[in-house]
């Protein structure tokens, strides 16, 4: 086994209008709660588009391993501000499943019928973890292939505009098979991944 | 042929004899002790009272600060299973140990009482990462240390990819477990969707009406069974298989035939090298809830076939409460203790058979039944499903 990346994306959330242009009209009419649930459905689109990958997958083939560091908190915060504010009243249905990080990779697994293996690990900056998680999966044969990446808060960046005050958020996937099954499909190999590294 | 992987060590603390020991708690489970009682939510100023299975910390010898609960109920699950595997001093020369950590809240009260909105900027300790890199940092863990969220199904998905660590050969061995504390985070959302029960939790009845909160930490220690053969480690079990599935279906509800959950079973039984019918036992995820019971059974069914109706299956969850992170370590824990005292807990509270849950559920009173293999299984919001398989050495 050779785990190779034969798909990238990388997203920030202030360019969110201009990814979902890319997207089809089934996603472009998706309803999102949050900006950082549709950063991660646009960045996992492009991935499957960059791979070759039709959408939607409908198949077991595909994994989605996602890890996710403290952008989570910010929908936590709203959550739980407004229960403070108004008690019981104040539980959002809408927002509380997003209170658990994995709601993120749900997302996207509902948005392109992935029904492959759905992992979501909080990392603290980097994904380096993820990646070699989802290439010990790929070399282990418990997955086909793997979408791998993360989403982390830009910190050196507070908001997209002056006008509009909001974190901004990156999102990174990359899309990993073996090398022999990218040969088959005849895709582009950008790299050999070793242990999580490329 | 691929190395195998054993389990060498439990522990963990529920609202069933939380400190008592493993003897005491599995007596008290298979007798059908029920903990689950009408409470007051930990922050919440209102006058509501939920059902719930709270750990009492005054059980504990020594005083313990309650805002410290989370991470008290961790380190003590984590140094019980670590001492019950005998990994300290000399047995860990040479050895490389990782950890990995299932939770979904990871919220303390003090911590949500003075959230302010930082936007982009979040206080270590908040970070649901920050309990396993304690963990990592406090016992000179020196392999991987990861932390897994997949909702309900963290424990058990941590379980998985502990193991698949050890498989890759980047840890001799792993601590995997998961953790949760009664949260007003859980408690609001779910009274939102109105799935918690007003009466008793009653798995797989046909008047069963929701789930009760529980809390917990729970820690299996897995090794490779050459380096366990080579410390002369206490077995508990081998792990066979793990699977997750995605429903890819809806944010909150069950794929309604309980496709990922079926896939889930298959794929962790291709692994396993098993046929349906060499299954002993199934640990339920069985929360007490209308669709997820249904949506399980279902599951059971179409990955099974005709072995189902065959297999007891039992949901713990109707004595400890759903204690989520925890949740799947605990079962997974079960599941072992089942292989080694040839008892199966009982799913309580049964009255009335629900036509379309027609498989044995092992209704009120523990079974004595020789279990070679178990199932343990869990479900979670975003359409989570993973399968976790045990066996005898």
């Amino acid at each position: 086994m050779t785990p190779v990346i034969t798909g990238l994306s990388k997203l920030v959330s202030c360019d969110l209008d201009k990814g979902i242009s890319h997207m089809n009209e089934q996603i472009r009419h998706m309803r999102f709660v949050h900006d950082l649930e549709k950063l991660v459905v646009i960045a996992v689109g492009l991935v499957l588009y960059d791979a070759g990958m039709t959408s939607p997958v409908g198949k077991e083939d595909i994994g989605l391993y996602v890890g996710v560091d403290n952008a989570i908190e910010d929908i936590k915060s709203e959550y739980f501000n407004n229960i403070l504010s108004e008690g019981i009243l104040g539980a959002s249905p809408l927002l509380f499943p997003f209170t658990s990080p994995n709601a993120l990779t749900a997302q996207a697994t509902i948005a392109f019928d992935i029904r492959g293996e759905s992992i979501t690990l909080p990392i603290q900056r980097s994904s380096k973890d993820v990646i070699e998680y989802a290439t010990d999966c790929i070399i282990g044969r418990y997955t086909k292939m793997a979408i791998a990446g993360g989403i982390t808060t830009d910190r050196s960046q507070t908001s997209c505009s002056e006008t509009i005050k909001a974190p901004v958020y990156t999102a990174e996937f990359f899309f990993l098979e073996d090398r022999k099954s990218a040969m088959e499909r005849g895709v582009k190999v950008y790299h050999r991944v070793m242990d999580g590294s490329i | 042929m691929r190395e195998r992987v054993c389990v060498t060590g439990i522990g963990m603390i529920t609202p069933i004899k939380p400190f008592q020991g493993m003897d005491e708690f599995w007596n008290a489970l298979c007798s059908g002790e029920d903990v689950i009682k009408k409470m007051k939510p930990p922050m919440l100023k209102h006058d509501k009272e939920w059902l719930m299975a709270s750990i009492d910390l005054s059980d504990f010898p020594n005083p313990v600060n309650p805002e410290d609960k989370l991470q008290f109920l961790v380190e003590k699950a984590f140094t019980m299973a670590r001492d019950d595997a005998h990994l300290q001093g000399d047995q860990t020369t040479g050895l490389s140990l990782g950890t990995v950590l299932g939770n979904v809240l990871c919220k303390e009260k003090r911590l949500m009482e003075q959230k302010t909105y930082h936007r982009g900027y979040c206080l270590e300790k908040e970070s649901l990462s920050y309990i396993t890199s304690h963990l990592v940092s406090k016992y000179k863990v020196n392999g991987p240390g990861i932390t897994v969220s997949t909702a309900c199904a963290s424990g058990t998905d941590a379980i998985g990819v502990a193991a698949r660590k050890i498989l890759a050969g980047k840890a001799d061995c792993m601590i995997a477990g998961g953790v949760d504390v009664l949260s007003d985070f859980a408690i609001t959302g779910f009274h939102a969707f109105q799935a918690i029960t007003e009466e008793k939790v009653r798995p797989f009845d046909k008047n069963r009406s929701g789930l009760a909160f529980g809390e917990g930490a729970a820690f299996v220690v897995l090794e490779s069974e050459r380096c366990a053969v080579q410390r002369k480690a206490k077995i508990y079990g081998s792990f066979l298989g793990y699977a997750s599935r995605a429903d890819a279906h809806h944010m909150t509800g069950p794929h309604k035939e309980g496709r990922g959950l079926a896939h889930a079973i298959t794929q962790a039984l291709l692994q396993a090298n098993l046929k349906p019918d060499e299954i002993d036992y199934i640990n339920a995820h069985g929360t007490g809830t209308v669709y997820n019971d249904l949506m399980e059974t279902k599951a059971i069914k179409k990955a099974l076939g005709n072995a189902a109706y065959d297999i007891p299956i039992s949901s713990t969850k109707s004595m400890l409460g759903h204690s989520f992170g925890a949740a799947g370590v605990i079962e997974a824990i079960c599941c072992l203790l089942s292989m080694n005292t040839g008892t199966i807990p009982p799913t309580i509270n049964f009255q009335e058979r629900d036509p379309a849950c027609d498989l044995d559920y092992v209704p009120n009173v523990a079974r004595k039944h020789r279990v070679k293999v178990a199932l343990s299984l869990s479900a979670g919001f975003g359409g989570q499903n993973s399968a976790l398989v045990f066996g005898e050495l």
